[in-house]
């Protein structure tokens, strides 16, 4: 459903990305895995139309993401982001950031949208939480909203910026449980990611990229066991033996 | 102690017809000023090219030339141009446009000091520009602006003293005539004196009020 070809992309003179084939099927969970630097975020962030291409081509179930037309809106309600830092409106509760969208954008009644709402807040094990502000929540709590919020726009897919890397340790294990029954429910999902015990037991396949290109890519429990790529088995090495 | 108030009784209602006009250009001038600064501020934070240049030119021109020069500009020269005004609308707009500068600037300082990802998070949900600055942007910058927004109102309250060179028979003004008439300058200008503190109260007591009920949360 969302189909990348021969994606470039430049910031000033430094290419951060050189040229990128990939493509995630319905229902498919694909962990997207290499250091810092290596195109990820970039590449995720094209996908919406956060930033924009300079070559190839990116589809959303045929529709061509092009961030000057006004059909981009209509792609980002189908393919919603959850972010690193959240960015959760904070002037707002758990439950109005989780119904702004649907609201506002999507034009669904108040009534439904918030009955909508509650049921996602309950889902992520929020549902006492659904009158709080963000100050007051932890950032486990933060980033379920954030994935509530997400599926609120009832998205065709999601994408996952580092969702757990801004995370205290301990509370990792509630957002990737989170997103482990989004997954085993069929949502179609890209995460980039740096929990390699989240890509090997959730993901269908595991995307390696170094140095704005894909290095190897295949099923999650392949690449990650058993890599073909020095570079993978490097940056793999180097990942697991912290 | 007797003669000042006795005075002053006398003076008082000549002064307080300045007050009346006083606080009528105030109002006139920060709704004028409040909404072309608005006007600048999303414009310069627009990023559109254009829009951000023409912003830019207009607030730092205006910044840079004293509000006495533009309302004799605006009362003396766009009459030449065939625009006539009346004192009173003369200095409206000119202490409006003048303090949209400032204005502006407040509101850009609001605008910019929200997080980059407060943006991404709207749009990710498919919000447009105008829907997400309603939604998003203007509430969150709303807190950070209130603080100067208040100072600048009260600066403004002050400022419209400078009308009475183009004739705008405000409070300075009415105190000039009494004073010149009397030569009890120190009763006069210590009334006037008052009275414009007395004006700034209730602006000190409105600012802090929409600091409560904007600035929490």
């Amino acid at each position: 459903m969302i189909r990348l070809e021969n994606i470039h992309k430049r910031f000033g003179h430094v290419e951060v990305l050189k040229g990128i084939d990939a493509e995630v099927a319905h229902g498919e969970v694909v962990c997207l895995i290499g250091a810092s630097g290596s195109g990820k975020s970039t590449l995720l962030r094209c996908i919406n139309g956060l930033e924009s291409h300079d070559q190839g081509q990116i589809t959303v179930d045929g529709q061509k993401v092009d961030r000057k037309q006004s059909s981009i809106h209509d792609i980002r309600t189908a393919v919603t982001m959850v972010f690193q830092r959240f960015n959760l409106f904070p002037h707002r509760t758990a439950l109005e950031n989780v119904i702004e969208g649907p609201i506002y954008v999507r034009g669904e009644p108040r009534r439904e949208a918030e009955e909508h709402g509650r049921a996602l807040l309950d889902r992520m094990g929020l549902a006492a939480k659904a009158d709080s502000y963000p100050a007051a929540l932890s950032g486990g709590q933060q980033q379920r909203v954030a994935i509530a919020r997400a599926l609120a726009m009832r998205p065709k897919a999601i994408l996952f910026d580092e969702p757990t890397s801004a995370l205290d340790p301990e509370l990792v294990g509630e957002v990737l449980a989170a997103m482990r029954d989004l997954a085993n429910e069929g949502m179609t999902m890209l995460v980039v990611t740096h929990e390699m015990g989240f890509a090997r037991e959730v993901g269908d396949r595991v995307l390696f990229m170094d140095g704005g290109l894909i290095v190897e890519e295949g099923p999650a429990e392949r690449v990650l066991t058993d890599p073909q790529h020095d570079r993978t088995r490097d940056f793999l090495r180097r990942v697991l033996n912290r | 102690m007797p003669q000042f108030l006795n005075n002053a009784g006398q003076y008082l209602p000549i002064l307080l017809d300045g007050v009346v006009i006083t606080i009528s250009l105030t109002m006139a001038a920060l709704v004028i000023s409040t909404l072309l600064g608005l006007v600048w501020a999303l414009m310069r934070y627009s990023g559109i090219g254009p829009l951000v240049l023409i912003s830019k030119t207009i607030v730092n021109t205006v910044r840079g030339i004293p509000i006495l020069v533009q309302l004799f500009y605006i009362y003396f020269v766009l009459p030449e141009l065939g625009i006539e005004l009346t004192a009173f609308q003369a200095g409206a707009i000119g202490l409006g446009i003048a303090y949209s500068c400032y204005m502006a600037e407040n509101f850009r300082a609001g605008l910019e000091a929200i997080d980059k990802g407060q943006i991404e998070a709207a749009q990710s949900i498919g919000m447009k520009w105008a829907l997400m600055m309603r939604r998003v942007i203007l509430p969150q910058a709303l807190r950070t602006v209130l603080p100067p927004y208040g100072n600048t109102m009260i600066m403004l309250l002050k400022d419209t003293s400078q009308a009475s060179v183009i004739t705008v028979a405000e409070l300075t003004m009415k105190g000039k005539l009494v004073a010149s008439s009397t030569f009890d300058n120190m009763t006069v200008y210590t009334l006037v004196a008052l009275l414009y503190l007395a004006l700034s109260i209730p602006l000190i007591l409105l600012a802090g009020y929409l600091e409560r009920r904007f600035g929490t949360r």
